[in-house]
């Protein structure tokens, strides 16, 4: 059966149909979200006086947030922090993610338990994420620094969260930690829908664990790869619960954890400016036509990957 | 699975409904009490709803407003907090919205002009008698632009250097009188075997703070501010300067890797009694009191640093947050007539001894030793704590260009200059001396 | 056939290994729900002196969580339902559908993963305000299945493009007409996919404090997390009765995990094979 060959939609969907199952969805969204998200993203072109609307500023907005202090120096920095964090993800969370699924793929019976195990960690709360870890982290009474003195590793314990360098890859840690199950669970379903006969064809002919991961696997998991990597880049562009936990809403220590959430609401919610709610909107609006344009760019090119691997 | 689904739909939907059946019943304990003679007087009963960010404080308001209730028949007063980091948004949407409260708590200074200007706070010039209050802390209440008071500051806090009276003890030491004393002090603590200091420095709001306790009267206080404010002088004055390597040269006296050491760490190392010292605000005594109730505490003024501009040790002070009405509100009278009842002396002294922190109204006693020594160290030496009561209106603010800066300057990126310049510089780009 | 070779021993102490460290801010948030806030402020990671359930009964008795976690249960579950129902039929289009306007659709949903929070409460609180809707909970609902709709439809799309196409044209061939189809043939395919979804939305949902901080402004319409909101103080923060009520949130989701992951188990090894 060369299911490969054949191309996977059929246009002959008649157009009620598709509308009558996609009506409910795009009822809830547009009231929802689309509403809201366009109205937000509009208040960047007033100006504010607290929760008062005030006259049509046009990019006023935004030129204040490219130019005025303190966005100018903090708009870059954090910018740059969100695409470390996608990158950190990318390298470390997807991965061992990754790693983690095909492990645990064949491992029998206790695959469920470290499932479980691996996922709990999504499952705390994000406001005492960042307490948690602050305090395993903490130079005085976490335990991580005690366990690496007593296994003799001493010269390692650091401030992590304290030194500028070390802390934005703690909040990398701590994110991975938190989602790893996410990939894991993504990749290890696409796994499971590797047709055994095509695994098994491969080993008989003598194709060592290398060369099937890297001819049949992986390309079969690609549409999982993509999926997970767009969702991964607009995790790491809009995080805000983790860094603002272990940070502060300023990003200690001295802006090293800021990020574009952690800039925009501390511009909305802490900012002595009444104006503020133009300013924040005008961040959101720039972050939100950044993200929808990579992940634009990103879905086109896997869409294209895919055709080229399935000809 | 979906089966499983709708299943515990149904429970869920169940359960709804007989969680409707017994409303606020369970919340009994924390909402205020009726007022005890209900049926005394032909008053139009009226509750009035206050919101708040002092969610620790809750039963403790209660207590306070039961007794205006009995004073007040008819009038049931409802406290509300929520939390603190979320406050401000709570706020200006429950403002805006039909169903917001009759009065609430606000912010002080720079905090609370988003609210006036979009117009949601009620004026009350001529409405409440205010002279029971601090009068040098009404302009924590009052629009920046258009000079009118919105509210009733409630509480103000000040800054000294708390201490364990018996690590003092165990090694002979006493409050210091001169710097030498105060260096000599904490070199003792140090060969003792504890920590001099427990300061935060990951949480960089601390930071000001610290730099208050230690540098305010090397730049001087209250003349400086007064030149600051008039366009005489600003931040890049060589004594400021001074001040803020003070700072500096006191992480000799903190642990290792202050700059890894977050707040609540540094609260356990003082309650823990690892630490000898905490400087820190007069909102600690609650935490203090509550987690080591065991310990003695006593507090200080640093003295003054050598070359001080100022001749005696300052205590810089803020107001902390006032009452104030909502314009929309629909029980204008009955709040109008709440609010003058804040700004007595009745409430300032209730509030002093069940919140315990310090009232903004002037004339009243405080019966806990501790609180009774920080208000007289405060009358000996008083100044604002300038980036938080004039450096708020505008961003960046004072308190966080100046908590980075002195991040920087610990990280070993910054100077004390370089400090001071990040701080004029930012806070140049809104703030106009003499408005 | 599996060998069992002791190339597997390594794999199986790393994996521990690692376990170990996702468990253990789990493990101290409940060691710390058995002490009281005093011994957490002179030792942090101590243990506990005894099983001292007196933080438990604080937070179910005085603080409400009872109400805080029916209504809980009922948003969570009634959001993920709804969300996870109307997403998958949506779902079902764009993966079978060439027509443009379904991929513009599609990618529109995409975007709502990017509504900023913060900022678009306003909006929202304003619209609940004239629908009436502040403290209802059926608010929380509509807008938590709102945003439920762009990551479900992304995974579920793509879940159903992996599907071969033979089963739905022999299906068709049969005489079944569209939702036949979709109900009873594809549906138990993407179980795996369906399983991870309802996961992935229903934790967030259940720990959001955001929204129903902001939306329910009567206490009776709270649900668990705003009720931990109120053992955060501006200075001071009940940690004892706060991690009681946060082990209190955390066990129906792991209740949950362990019975999704018996799907997600089954689920790959039956059906996706022919």
């Amino acid at each position: 059966m060369k299911t490969e060959s054949k191309p996977r939609q059929h246009g002959k969907m008649p157009i009620l149909i598709g509308v009558a199952f996609v009506i409910p969805a795009l009822m809830l969204f547009s009231v929802f979200i689309l509403y809201p998200l366009t109205t937000a993203l509009g208040y960047s072109f007033f100006s504010w006086k607290g929760t008062l609307r005030g006259d049509f500023t046009g990019f006023a907005n935004y030129v204040t947030v490219f130019t005025k202090a303190p966005f100018d120096e903090a708009l870059p920095n954090a910018f740059f922090n969100n695409l470390l964090l996608f990158a950190g993800a990318m390298v470390f969370q997807n991965s061992i993610g990754l790693a983690l699924a095909v492990v645990l793929h064949k491992i029998g019976r206790v695959k469920r338990l470290f499932q479980t195990l691996f996922t709990l960690p999504y499952l705390v709360s994000p406001l005492v994420v960042g307490y948690l870890w602050s305090l395993m982290l903490s130079p005085l009474f976490g335990p991580v620094n005690a366990t690496l003195k007593q296994i003799g590793l001493g010269d390692f314990a650091h401030p992590w969260l304290g030194d500028p360098t070390t802390a934005i890859w703690a909040i990398v840690f701590i994110t991975a930690w938190q989602w790893i199950g996410f990939p894991m669970l993504l990749y290890g379903a696409a796994l499971g829908g590797i047709p055994e006969e095509i695994s098994e064809a491969a080993e008989i002919d003598g194709a060592s664990g290398q060369k099937k991961f890297r001819l049949i696997t992986f390309p079969l998991l690609l549409p999982a790869l993509g999926t997970v990597s767009i969702l991964t880049f607009i995790g790491a562009m809009e995080s805000f619960p983790i860094p603002y936990a272990v940070g502060g809403s300023t990003g200690s220590p001295a802006g090293a954890t800021d990020v574009m959430a952690l800039l925009f609401y501390r511009t909305a919610f802490e900012s002595g400016d009444v104006g503020s709610i133009g300013t924040s909107s005008a961040l959101a609006m720039l972050l939100f036509l950044f993200i929808f344009g990579v992940a634009v760019v990103l879905r086109t090119s896997l869409a294209k990957a895919e055709r080229k691997l399935y000809d | 699975m979906r089966k499983r689904i709708s299943a515990l739909g149904l429970i869920g939907v169940a359960a709804l409904v007989l969680a409707g059946c017994a409303p606020a019943a369970d919340d009994a304990a924390e909402e205020a009490t009726t007022s005890a003679s209900a049926t005394a007087d032909a008053v139009d009963p009226v509750t009035l709803t206050m919101w708040s960010w002092r969610t620790e404080d809750v039963e403790k308001y209660n207590t306070i407003f039961d007794v205006y209730e009995a004073a007040n028949p008819g009038v049931t007063v409802e406290f509300e907090a929520f939390l603190n980091t979320e406050y401000n948004q709570l706020l200006a949407t429950g403002l805006e919205g039909s169903d917001g409260p009759d009065l609430a708590m606000v912010r002080a200074y720079g905090g609370v002009q988003a609210l006036i200007e979009a117009g949601q706070l009620l004026p009350v010039d001529g409405l409440v008698d205010t002279s029971s209050v601090e009068q040098s802390l009404l302009v924590a209440a009052t629009g920046r632009t258009d000079g009118n008071l919105y509210g009733v500051p409630f509480a103000t806090q000040t800054l000294q250097m708390f201490y364990n009276k018996g690590i003092f003890d165990e090694l002979g030491l006493s409050e210091p009188t001169t710097w030498g004393e105060f260096i000599a002090l904490n070199e003792a603590i140090d060969a003792g075997g504890y920590t001099p200091m427990a300061l935060g420095a990951k949480d960089s709001w601390m930071l000001p703070i610290f730099h208050e306790i230690v540098g305010a009267a090397r730049y001087g206080g209250p003349e400086f501010r007064d030149e600051l404010l008039a366009g005489t002088s600003d931040f890049t004055d060589a004594d400021y300067i001074a001040s803020i390597q003070i700072v500096n040269d006191m992480t000799e006296y903190m642990v290792d890797d202050v700059i890894g050491v977050a707040y609540a760490d540094s609260q356990i190392q003082f309650t823990a009694g690892t630490a000898a010292q905490f400087p820190g605000g007069s909102f600690e005594l609650g935490n203090f009191t509550s987690q080591a109730p065991d310990m003695e505490l006593g507090v200080y003024l640093v003295p003054t640093p050598p070359n001080s501009v100022s001749e005696k040790p300052l205590a810089a002070g803020w107001a902390d947050g006032s009452f104030a009405i909502n314009a929309k509100g629909e029980n204008q009278e009955a709040a109008l007539n709440l609010l003058n009842w804040l700004a007595s002396e009745e409430f300032g002294q209730l509030f002093v001894d069940e919140v315990k922190q310090f009232s903004a109204i002037t004339g009243l006693t405080y019966s806990d030793p501790v609180m009774k020594e920080m208000n007289e160290l405060f009358a000996s030496g008083p100044t604002a704590y300038i980036n938080l009561v004039d450096m708020r209106y505008g961003d960046p603010s004072g308190s966080t260009l100046i908590g980075e800066g002195i991040q920087s300057m610990f990280l070993g990126d910054m100077n004390a200059s370089g400090v001071s310049t990040k701080l004029q510089d930012g806070i140049a780009t809104w703030f106009t001396p003499g408005a | 056939m599996r060998k069992f070779s002791i190339l597997n021993a390594p794999k199986h102490v790393l994996l521990w290994i690692y376990a170990l460290v996702s468990l253990s801010p789990l493990v101290i948030m409940v060691m710390n729900s058995f002490r009281t806030t005093q011994q957490m402020a002179t030792d942090p990671l101590g243990l506990p002196e005894s099983l001292n359930f007196g933080s438990y009964q604080k937070a179910w008795i005085t603080a409400s969580f009872e109400t805080y976690f029916l209504n809980s249960m009922f948003v969570t579950i009634t959001s993920v339902f709804i969300g996870t129902v109307v997403s998958l039929m949506a779902a079902y289009v764009f993966a079978r559908s060439k027509r443009r306007v379904f991929a513009v659709l599609e990618g529109l949903f995409l975007s709502g993963l990017l509504l900023p929070v913060f900022l678009a409460i306003l909006p929202i609180f304003y619209l609940f305000d004239a629908l009436g809707l502040i403290s209802n909970l059926w608010g929380l609902i509509a807008v938590y299945s709102a945003l439920s709709i762009p990551f479900s439809s992304f995974i579920l799309a793509a879940f159903f493009r992996q599907l071969p196409i033979d089963l739905e044209e022999a299906a068709r061939i049969d005489g079944a007409g569209y939702f036949r189809t979709f109900f009873f043939i594809l549906l138990p395919l993407v179980r795996p996919a369906i399983a991870t979804v309802v996961v992935f939305r229903f934790v967030p949902i259940w720990n959001d404090f955001f929204y129903p901080l902001m939306l329910m402004r009567d206490r009776a319409a709270y649900t668990l997390p705003v009720g931990l909101t109120r053992f955060f103080g501006e200075y001071q923060t009940d940690w004892a009765t706060l991690f009681a009520g946060l082990t209190i949130t955390t066990i129906p989701l792991i209740i949950l995990f362990i019975v999704a992951s018996k799907q997600l188990v089954s689920g790959l090894t039956a059906g996706m094979s022919k």
